[in-house]
């Protein structure tokens, strides 16, 4: 399965674009992306008004960049749970000690990327120099930054700067909304940072750790780099968080563990690492956010959403292990 | 496991010329003690963990003088009931390379059928508690044959069925549970027979059984098979789908029965009541030393690893200490426990002493 892209590539002269993103899974997100925004538009009439789209934005925000940052640990084989203890951790300092203004805001957001950073260099260090397994490690790790929040905040409350809660959540040059544009900004990282040697030792250690080790990668600075760079983006995620909830909760992140992994699984990255991209974990915690409003538009009780979540996550893996492998005997031949 | 002190009589004759004779003949002579002097992994981690139980039960004495006797061992065994049923589950998935992140959903789904379906009076026990079993393992199947048929990773599949029970039991209830336990399940939660409180003497004989099953039996010898080198139990001719599924199914169950358990401690069932059993149940099979990728572990020391954990929870809330700081104390317990079980130290305590 890790040699997707490998055997795809050289196979592909006349529609190799559109073969490989299929094959990396992004294609498939975007595509069912593409069908429920339509679903959606059929059922409610205001999908395609600028307010609906901002709302999107803000409201996949926080669940889009988690999820870019889980991928980063994914791809080089590894699980990440900390990410719901960050995120906690973050919203709560966001809460606790609002600072306004543009220069509070910058400076609240030096704060959430280096605690997200600590956390990722602690996890970095126990799985990739004492060799801890990544689930048993970021457990540890996701628990202690939960209690840390509760520390901070032990019940839910607080206020975020006006600022902060104001201007993220805002439209610049009257219709790109702030959260979008974040988003966007990441991608575009994303895609040089995937060409550079960093990123591609990154999916080389993912798919087969000894040839990584071999060919003079250095797999536990890889991984390393991976956690830190993961840990910053979940504590943008929680900025992006506090931003849209304008409060604090010291259990806000408990319910990114499971949507980010899903968010994950959904935009076609691979859980034994190797395969897959940032760019299908944002389409993949779109896909998820929009879900819930597409069934609300048609009059599922939300109770139920859960079950369609469910549905389409394993849908979109099974769908995407499919065209996997008929692009790999394609490929082959 | 024994003659660790002995040494090799090979030492003796080590100097001094023409010796070379003497040496051969020693060795040819001398008993082979590479395999009798090496300790079982497992072993150790077990008796560690069970010592540090011990020893904080002990340690416990100076935080309050109610603690550290028979009345904590007593509360820790209640309290820890219903995370050794869920942790013999989880620790089945984990020992065969999986996960099993269903189990709050499992737990909460059970939990308030029994207390909406059999309710206060408990009419229909006989063939009530039986269903919601077979609808909960129902759902580990579902789980399973994703897995083995659909080829989808454990990790997702279970998230999926999780998701999915979970919102099935929302809608179910309505946002809001009704009902609550039986006489029976009432009396098994809270009655004692000569002194002794059922539930002990039920989870005593579960965790034997639990043993028995993981260690003794051919299902569990060929789980750990499984786990440890899946191609080879094909070879060996181990109808690995079958076994995979039972293991999902074992676990869907066990969280189950966890449910039934809750809804007599508690006389209701609330739909967070299985939230925080996942990272627990990890917790306590990680803990006990078992691999996260499959293929090692005990439940005697799964056990060991769910006994440390409430044990732990019930000093620091003798000591008073806010939630949060609690919380923290119980993530560096954990860390610190994976730092304890790493390869290299297991390795040190294990090697062979007669080989220095």
């Amino acid at each position: 399965m890790a040699q997707a892209p490998a055997s795809a590539e050289p196979s592909a002269p006349e529609n190799g674009l559109l073969r490989r993103l299929f094959s990396s899974g992004t294609g498939v997100i975007a595509l069912i992306y593409v069908v429920l925004y339509v679903l959606f538009a059929l059922w409610d009439h205001s999908a395609l008004t600028s307010g609906t789209v901002v709302n999107l934005a803000n409201n996949a925000a926080p669940l889009a960049i988690a999820a870019a940052g889980e991928t980063m640990v994914v791809l080089a084989r590894g699980f990440d749970l900390s990410v719901a203890g960050v995120i906690s951790l973050t919203n709560v300092i966001m809460a606790a000690y609002p600072m306004e203004g543009p220069d509070g805001a910058a400076i609240s957001l030096l704060i959430c990327l280096a605690v997200g950073g600590m956390v990722g260099l602690v996890n970095g260090y126990l799985v990739s120099v004492l060799k801890l397994q990544s689930i048993a490690a970021t457990l540890a790790t996701m628990i202690i930054c939960q209690g840390l929040a509760l520390v901070i905040l032990d019940a839910p409350g607080g206020t975020v700067s006006d600022f902060v809660a104001d201007q993220l959540t805002d439209v610049v040059i009257g219709v790109v909304p702030v959260a979008g544009l974040i988003i966007l900004v990441i991608v575009a990282v994303w895609l040089v940072f995937q060409r550079t040697a960093m990123g591609i030792a990154l999916y080389t250690v993912g798919s087969d750790e000894v040839s990584a080790q071999l060919s003079g990668i250095s797999v536990s600075s890889t991984r390393f780099i991976g956690f830190v760079s993961a840990g910053m983006l979940y504590g943008l995620a929680g900025f992006m968080l506090s931003a849209q909830t304008a409060t604090g909760n010291p259990n806000g992140g408990a319910s990114f563990l499971m949507l980010t992994f899903a968010a994950v699984a959904l935009g076609g990255t691979s859980l034994s690492g190797g395969r897959g991209s940032v760019v299908g974990s944002i389409l993949g915690a779109g896909t998820l956010m929009l879900l819930q409003k597409v069934l609300f538009a048609g009059g599922v009780s939300s109770f139920y959403t859960g079950i369609f979540q469910g549905t389409v996550l394993v849908i979109a893996v099974v769908f995407g292990g499919l065209i996997t492998r008929l692009s790999e005997r394609r490929g082959a031949r | 496991m024994n003659d660790l002190t002995s040494k090799q009589p090979l030492s003796r004759s080590t100097h001094g010329a023409g010796s070379m004779m003497d040496n051969e003949k020693l060795i040819a002579e001398s008993p082979d003690l590479r395999t009798t002097a090496k300790i079982k992994r497992e072993t150790i981690t077990a008796v560690g963990v069970f010592g540090l139980t011990i020893l904080l039960i002990f340690l416990s004495r100076f935080v309050s003088p109610a603690l550290g006797g028979w009345d904590q061992v007593n509360t820790v065994l209640v309290l820890a009931c219903f995370l050794i049923v869920v942790s013999f589950g989880q620790g089945i998935v984990i020992l065969i390379g999986g996960l099993d992140l269903s189990i709050p959903a499992l737990i909460t789904l059970s939990g308030v059928l029994t207390a909406s379906w059999i309710g206060v009076s408990g009419d229909g026990s006989w063939y009530l508690f039986p269903l919601i079993m077979v609808i909960c393992g129902g759902i580990g199947a579902v789980s399973g044959i994703g897995i083995v048929v659909l080829n989808i990773p454990p990790f997702i599949m279970t998230m999926a069925t999780g998701i999915i029970v979970a919102s099935s039991a929302l809608g179910f209830t309505g946002g809001s549970p009704r009902g609550g336990a039986s006489p029976l399940l009432l009396g098994l939660m809270k009655g004692n027979v000569m002194g002794i409180p059922w539930i002990i003497l039920f989870i005593l004989f579960f965790c034997v059984v639990g043993v028995l099953i993981q260690s003794r039996t051919t299902f569990g010898r060929r789980l750990m098979a499984i786990g440890s080198n899946l191609n080879a139990a094909v070879l060996a001719g181990i109808p690995t789908g079958n076994y995979i599924i039972s293991a999902y199914i074992t676990s869907a169950m066990s969280a189950g029965f966890a449910g039934f358990m809750l809804v007599g401690y508690a006389n209701g069932a609330t739909l967070r009541m299985g939230d925080g059993y996942l990272l627990s149940s990890i917790a306590a099979v990680v803990v006990g030393g078992s691999s996260i990728l499959g293929g090692r572990g005990s439940f005697v020391s799964t056990i060991g690893g769910t006994l440390l954990l409430t044990t732990l929870g019930l000093v620091i809330s003798a000591l008073g200490v806010p939630q949060g700081w609690k919380t923290v104390i119980e993530g560096c317990t954990i860390l610190f426990a994976l730092l304890l079980l790493r390869e290299d130290l297991i390795s040190f305590f294990s090697r062979p002493k007669s080989r220095k």
